[in-house]
């Protein structure tokens, strides 16, 4: 890993080169929230934002993506017409690291035992460039899952702002091709920067309630049935939100679209486990007849499956589910009662 | 105290088995937040509070519950109890299966206002009121507010904050003391055709169709929801300007006559979308074609749309 310092007073003009070479995404205010746009104006980036409304799973894994289209030739055959290329090559500025450890966290789903192109080309030609917090939400529990809310991990290049400098720390090889692409980073020694950005970490965490996961995992492994499930599930409202403002959640639905002229499109598009149809099969059996299976399946998927799975975090305390759940389902809470083996 | 009334109340409901459970405010996560309580039995009536932040409409729940022989207490403030006549009235949940709890109020504060000037964060441990000023005793500090400059929007324009019905009211009837003058939809009645569209495109293309507005409405107690249909997929599931569209016309045409103005839905959106102001401009207009109220104030006026009168206006015939 090479590190450097980019001059706070030069940093508007790298983002500017930036944007010349690349579309930039980075979050920016848009109707009251904090959201991560294409820039028009480089001024425009948010750069001290708690958290952004929307993670930046949307980048990666759109909410609705067409798959290819479909045509009907004169009812003898139908063509399909998959897209050329996915998207062009773009820069994701200013990611927390909560929110990059969930795109780490998404990989395996859609890179391994079934590798999704669009989710692929989509991962190759996006760099990510990773913003360390400066402080903490109270809805905050990103240590929880053993990450510093100034990690790298998960970015290309990662920046910390310290002082009158940004630390940039060029983590991988499409960093290094960044990095080369864009000039403005002073490789020069920076050992005191490093040295701050550690107290600067120690700050942060001190900020954030500190929820110890110690023997969750291991509740969940030997109980599928524990009575805190229908405490929680009756007060939820069975919509969608929790797992559509989840960085890690990845659940999608196949549908067509057609005009009945014989054209249409196959598009993707999320779904949530907390919509009562998620699991209802054609002839109308549901394996999650209530919201106590699909409580049950979200926080177990969070907190169980995708460790199982992937031997990655499937929660990333990012602390968004906790901030709009209209109910307050607090994950933090069920943690403590699923310790506390209720 | 209110907290301590309710606890009686509850307490005294469960002991002589006169209902099966409560639906009541518990601590949430912080101390702007509350979080519904499902108390079955007296030892779990600690749980209950009650908080300057008990926003929620709780009514609901009961739908939960259809088709049981059960009796459920509710804890509705002027605002929820409306609700309560809308499920009556739909017939999705009998009268004589509620046991409603009423609780007069003089507004609750919004909790983001109040965060923008204190530090919610910690837990509320107590509250006072004194006139019309509050003070929030919480783990990270005392603060003294005055309330009307913190309410939610929609208590500024209340004109029921006495539950319109219920079984036991704890505490004094709060009078009407202010009218609806539906500046927020005025408002956008005000702007032109082409800045009307712009606003809505703007709001609609936030949508992200998680639902909560449907689900948390309680007008919205079809069995079977539109939105859930594959076949006929009356609207599609991609996420887009049109299809966000027809989601939300829909959903305030299927509560047209029936929207309580809760304000729920705008309240659960994460995104930021104004969802009931639809609804408001709808019941506004209801209000001035059919002279009649808001619906679920008045028990005796059925749904709007459902009801025929020979002196209807029909100008448009």
């Amino acid at each position: 890993m090479r590190k450097g310092y980019i001059l706070k007073e030069s940093f508007k003009t790298w983002l500017g080169a930036i944007k010349e070479k690349f579309p930039l995404i980075a979050p920016v205010q848009d109707d009251g929230l904090t959201l991560f746009k294409e820039v028009e104006k480089v001024d425009d980036i948010v750069l001290d934002y708690g958290i952004t409304r929307m993670p930046p799973k949307d980048l990666f894994f759109p909410q609705t993506e067409k798959m290819f289209r479909i045509k009907n030739k004169n009812n003898v055959a139908i063509e399909l017409e998959s897209p050329e290329k996915v998207t062009d090559e773009l820069v994701l500025f200013g990611v927390h690291s909560c929110d990059l450890k969930s795109i780490l966290a998404l990989d395996p789903v859609f890179t391994t035992r079934f590798p999704d192109r669009y989710y692929q080309e989509r991962r190759d030609k996006t760099y990510v460039i990773g913003l360390s917090c400066t402080k903490a939400l109270p809805t905050c529990f990103c240590t929880a899952y053993g990450i510093n809310p100034t990690d790298a991990d998960g970015a290309d290049v990662h920046l910390t702002e310290l002082g009158d400098k940004y630390l940039v720390e060029v983590v991988t090889e499409r960093g290094e091709k960044l990095a080369a692409a864009i000039p403005g980073i002073i490789f020069e020694d920076t050992t005191n920067l490093e040295a701050e950005k550690a107290k600067l970490t120690e700050k942060v965490k001190g900020e954030i309630k500190f929820i110890d996961l110690t023997g969750v995992k291991e509740v969940l492994d030997e109980n599928f049935e524990l009575p805190l499930w229908e405490k929680w599930a009756q007060k939820c409202l069975g919509c969608g939100i929790c797992t559509y403002v989840c960085p890690t959640c990845h659940c999608f639905d196949i549908n067509d679209f057609n005009r009945g002229d014989g054209v249409g499109e196959r598009f993707r598009c999320w779904d949530s486990c907390m919509f009562s149809d998620f699991t209802r099969m054609a002839g109308g059996h549901n394996p999650r007849p209530t919201k106590k299976e699909r409580v049950r399946n979200r926080f177990m998927h969070k907190l169980k499956y995708h460790l199982d799975r992937y031997n990655i975090v499937g929660c990333v305390g990012c602390g968004r589910c906790v901030q709009r759940c209209p109910e307050n389902i607090d994950i933090r809470a069920i943690i403590s009662d699923i310790k506390g083996g209720v | 105290m209110l907290k301590e009334k309710i606890k009686s109340t509850v307490t005294e409901l469960l002991e002589n088995k006169r209902i099966d459970f409560v639906i009541g405010y518990g601590a949430g996560s912080d101390a702007g937040t509350v979080r519904p309580a499902f108390v079955k039995s007296v030892e779990e009536v600690e749980q209950l509070i009650w908080s300057p932040f008990a926003v929620n409409n709780l009514a609901k729940f009961v739908m939960d519950h259809l088709y049981e022989n059960i009796k459920i207490g509710v804890i509705v403030k002027g605002c929820d109890s409306r609700s309560v006549i809308r499920l009556v009235q739909d017939k999705v949940f009998p009268r004589e299966n509620f046991y409603v709890i009423g609780v007069p109020c003089k507004g609750i504060l919004d909790k983001n206002k109040v965060a923008k000037d204190f530090d919610l964060s910690g837990d509320l441990v107590d509250f006072t009121e004194q006139g019309d000023e509050v003070i929030l005793k919480t783990s990270k500090g005392e603060f003294k507010l005055r309330k009307e400059d913190y309410l939610l929007d929609k208590c500024y324009r209340c004109e029921t904050p006495t539950p319109v019905v219920y079984d036991v009211l704890l505490g004094e009837e709060v009078a009407p003391f202010r009218t609806d003058d539906y500046e927020d939809v005025k408002a956008i009645e005000n702007l032109s055709v082409e800045e009307k569209s712009r606003y809505w495109d703007k709001q609609f293309e936030k949508c992200i169709r998680c639902y909560a507005c449907r689900n948390v409405c309680s007008a919205c107690n079809c069995r079977d929801c539109v939105f859930d249909m594959a076949e006929p997929n009356w609207v599609g599931k991609a996420a887009n300007l049109s299809e966000n569209t027809a989601f939300h016309l829909i959903r305030a045409w299927h509560v047209a006559g029936r929207c309580v103005d809760c304000g729920e839905c705008s309240r659960v959106c994460p995104m930021g979308i104004p969802v009931n102001t639809l609804n408001r401009k709808m019941i506004k207009d209801m209000k001035e074609l059919f002279a009649v109220e808001t619906p679920g104030k008045n028990p005796e006026q059925g749904p709007v749309l459902g009801t025929f009168r020979t002196d209807d206006p029909e100008e448009f015939m």
